[in-house]
C-alpha cells in the first residue's frame, strides 16, 4: 500500500502543476481581452473578426481544462483539449518565427514579453511533455477515478 | 474510453462558452469586433503590380535604404522629412491614382504610419499598404 | 520513468520562478519633449544584481529613427550602467512609441524589451493638410481649419502661399480655432502651392499644400 502511494504522488504533483499553469495562463489572458486579441492577430493566421471570439473563449477554456486536472473530474476531456491547444499553439508561434513576424504573445500573453524564442519553446515543449505524459498513463490503464 | 473522452471534450468546451460570453457582453465596448485595419487597405503585390502605371509607389524607410534600392519610380516618403518630401509626392498624385506605401516588411510600421497620415492629414483616397513590404517585393522581382 | 518526471516538474519549476540577474530601474519611460527639440532621448538603468558578471550580446531598435547605445559591453556583480536611447523625433507627430530589444547572456531573462514612448507636442493641427481642384473645376475657395494644440496659445496665424496662383484668407474662428480659406486664381494647367502656417509668437513653421491636379476632384 505504500508503495502505490509512492507511485501515485509524483503523478498528483504534475497534474496541480500543469493545472495551475494552465489556470494562471488563463486568468491573465482574461483579465486583458483586447490585449489577447491583438496577440493572436500578430500570428497573422486567422481573421480578426475570430480572433476576438478566440481570445474570449480560449482563456476559460484552459482555465476550465486546468481545473479538471486539479479536481480530476473531466479529467481525460481536459487534457485532450490542453494536449489539442499547445500543440496547435506550438505549430502558430514556429510558423509565425519562420515567416518572420514580431509576435510576444507566448502562454503567458504579455507578462512573457521578455523572454526570447527558445525560452518560450522550451517552456512549451516541458509542458506538451507533461501533458502527453499524464495522457500515455491514464491510457496505460492506471486506475483512473472519474465520477461524471 | 473514446465516447467518454470526446462527452468530457464537449461539457468543458460547453462550461467555458458561458463565462466567455458573458465577458463578449462586458468588454462589447472596448473592442470592436471588425478588423482595424480593414482588409481593403492592405494590397499584395501581385494586385498592386497589376495596377500598372496607375499605381504611385511610396517608399516609407530612412532615406539610406530607399538611396541602396527601391521600387523604379517609387517616391520617397518618411517621417524623419514629412514635411520637405510631401510636395515632390503630391506633385505626382492625382486622384486617379492608387497609392501603395511599403517599408521593408511585413512586421516594421512605418509604411501604416505614412499611410495613416496620408489618408488623415491630406484626406486622400485609395492609400494602400503593401503586404509583406520591400522583402516582398525583392521575391517577385523580374 | 518516475525520475524523468521529477525532472520535467522541477524544470518546469525553476523556468517559472527563475531570477533575472539585471534589474532595471525602469522598463518604459516616457518623454515629454519640448516643441522644437529634435531628438528625446531615454536612459534605461540597471544594475546587475546577481553574482555572474552579464555580457549584452545585442541592442536593437524597432525602427530607424532609434538608435540604442549600451554603456558597457560586460557588466560585472553589482555594477550599475545605462541603455540610452535617442529617438529622432523628424516631422512625427502624436505619441509615438518605440522599442529596444536587448539581448544579454542572463540565463534567466535573456531577452529585454525597453519602450520609449514620446508625448510630441503639436502647436498647431492643420485640417486637412492638403486641398485641390481638378483642371476645369470652378475654381471656388477651399477651407483648411488650423487649431491651437492642447497647452498652447495662439492669437494669430501668419499664412504664406510659395505661388501667386493661390491666394490665401486668414479668419479667427475664436478658441484657438483659424479658417485658412485657399483658392486658385484659375484651374486651366496642374500647378501647385505650399502654404507656409505659423503662429505670429513662434518661429516653428507648418505646412500644408494646394494643387491643381489632372483629373476631376473628388474631394
Amino acid at each position: 500500500m505504500a508503495q502505490n502511494t509512492q507511485v501515485k504522488f509524483p503523478w498528483r504533483v504534475v497534474d496541480l502543476i500543469v493545472g495551475a499553469i494552465f489556470i494562471y495562463a488563463g486568468a491573465i489572458k482574461v483579465l486583458d481581452p483586447v490585449l489577447f486579441a491583438n496577440d493572436i492577430d500578430n500570428y497573422k493566421i486567422l481573421p480578426w473578426t475570430i480572433g476576438v471570439g478566440l481570445a474570449f473563449y480560449l482563456p476559460w477554456l484552459e482555465m476550465f481544462c486546468g481545473l479538471a486536472l486539479i479536481v480530476r473530474r473531466l479529467y481525460f476531456g481536459g487534457l485532450s483539449i490542453l494536449i489539442a491547444l499547445v500543440a496547435v499553439f506550438l505549430v502558430a508561434t514556429i510558423a509565425a518565427k519562420v515567416r518572420g513576424l514580431d509576435i510576444t504573445c507566448g502562454c503567458f500573453g504579455h507578462v512573457s514579453q521578455n523572454w526570447n524564442f527558445p525560452a518560450h519553446l522550451a517552456l512549451d515543449l516541458a509542458i506538451l511533455g507533461a501533458l502527453l505524459a499524464l495522457s500515455f498513463r491514464v491510457v496505460s490503464g492506471d486506475r483512473l477515478q472519474n465520477a461524471v | 474510453m473514446k465516447s467518454s473522452l470526446v462527452r468530457q471534450a464537449l461539457i468543458l468546451a460547453a462550461l467555458a462558452f458561458v463565462p466567455a460570453l458573458g465577458e463578449a457582453i462586458y468588454f462589447r465596448d472596448k473592442i470592436s469586433w471588425e478588423s482595424p485595419v480593414a482588409a481593403s487597405e492592405m494590397v499584395t503585390v501581385d494586385r498592386s503590380r497589376a495596377w500598372g502605371d496607375n499605381a504611385i509607389w511610396v517608399d516609407a524607410r530612412p532615406e539610406e535604404e530607399f538611396d541602396r534600392d527601391h521600387v523604379p519610380n517609387a517616391l520617397l516618403l518618411n517621417e524623419d522629412r514629412w514635411n520637405d518630401l510631401l510636395p515632390s509626392f503630391l506633385e505626382k498624385w492625382s486622384p486617379k491614382k492608387k497609392v501603395v506605401v511599403y517599408c521593408s516588411s511585413q512586421s516594421c510600421n512605418a509604411s501604416r504610419e505614412v499611410a495613416r497620415r496620408l489618408r488623415g492629414e491630406a484626406q486622400l483616397k485609395n492609400v494602400f499598404v503593401l503586404q509583406g513590404g520591400w522583402e516582398e517585393w525583392l521575391k517577385t522581382r523580374k | 520513468m518516475r525520475t524523468r518526471i521529477f525532472a520535467l516538474t522541477l524544470s518546469i519549476v525553476i523556468c517559472v520562478t527563475a531570477r533575472a540577474e539585471l534589474k532595471w530601474d525602469q522598463t518604459m519611460i516616457e518623454l515629454h519633449p519640448a516643441a522644437g527639440d529634435k531628438e528625446a532621448i531615454g536612459h534605461f538603468k540597471y544594475q546587475n544584481t546577481g553574482s555572474n558578471p552579464v555580457r549584452f550580446k545585442s541592442v536593437h531598435t524597432s525602427c530607424g529613427c532609434t538608435a540604442a547605445q549600451s554603456q558597457k559591453e560586460q557588466v560585472p556583480p553589482g555594477e550599475k550602467g545605462e541603455i540610452t536611447a535617442t529617438f529622432k523625433i523628424g516631422d512625427r507627430t502624436g505619441t509615438q512609441v518605440k522599442t529596444v530589444t536587448v539581448e544579454t547572456d542572463d540565463p534567466a531573462k535573456a531577452t529585454m524589451v525597453l519602450t520609449l514612448k514620446a508625448v510630441i507636442p503639436q502647436e498647431l493641427e492643420i485640417n486637412p493638410t492638403f486641398v485641390f481642384w481638378g483642371q476645369g473645376e470652378a475654381p471656388k475657395p477651399k477651407t483648411i481649419v488650423v487649431r491651437a494644440g492642447k497647452d498652447f496659445q495662439v492669437k494669430h496665424l501668419k499664412v504664406a502661399s510659395s505661388n501667386p496662383e493661390f491666394q490665401t484668407k486668414v479668419e479667427q474662428a475664436g478658441n484657438g480655432q483659424f479658417k485658412i480659406e485657399v483658392q486658385p486664381r484659375e484651374t486651366s494647367r496642374m500647378t501647385g502651392a505650399t502654404l507656409t502656417i505659423q503662429s505670429e509668437d513662434s518661429p516653428k513653421m507648418f505646412y500644408a499644400a494646394a494643387r491643381v491636379t489632372n483629373a476631376p476632384a473628388i474631394q
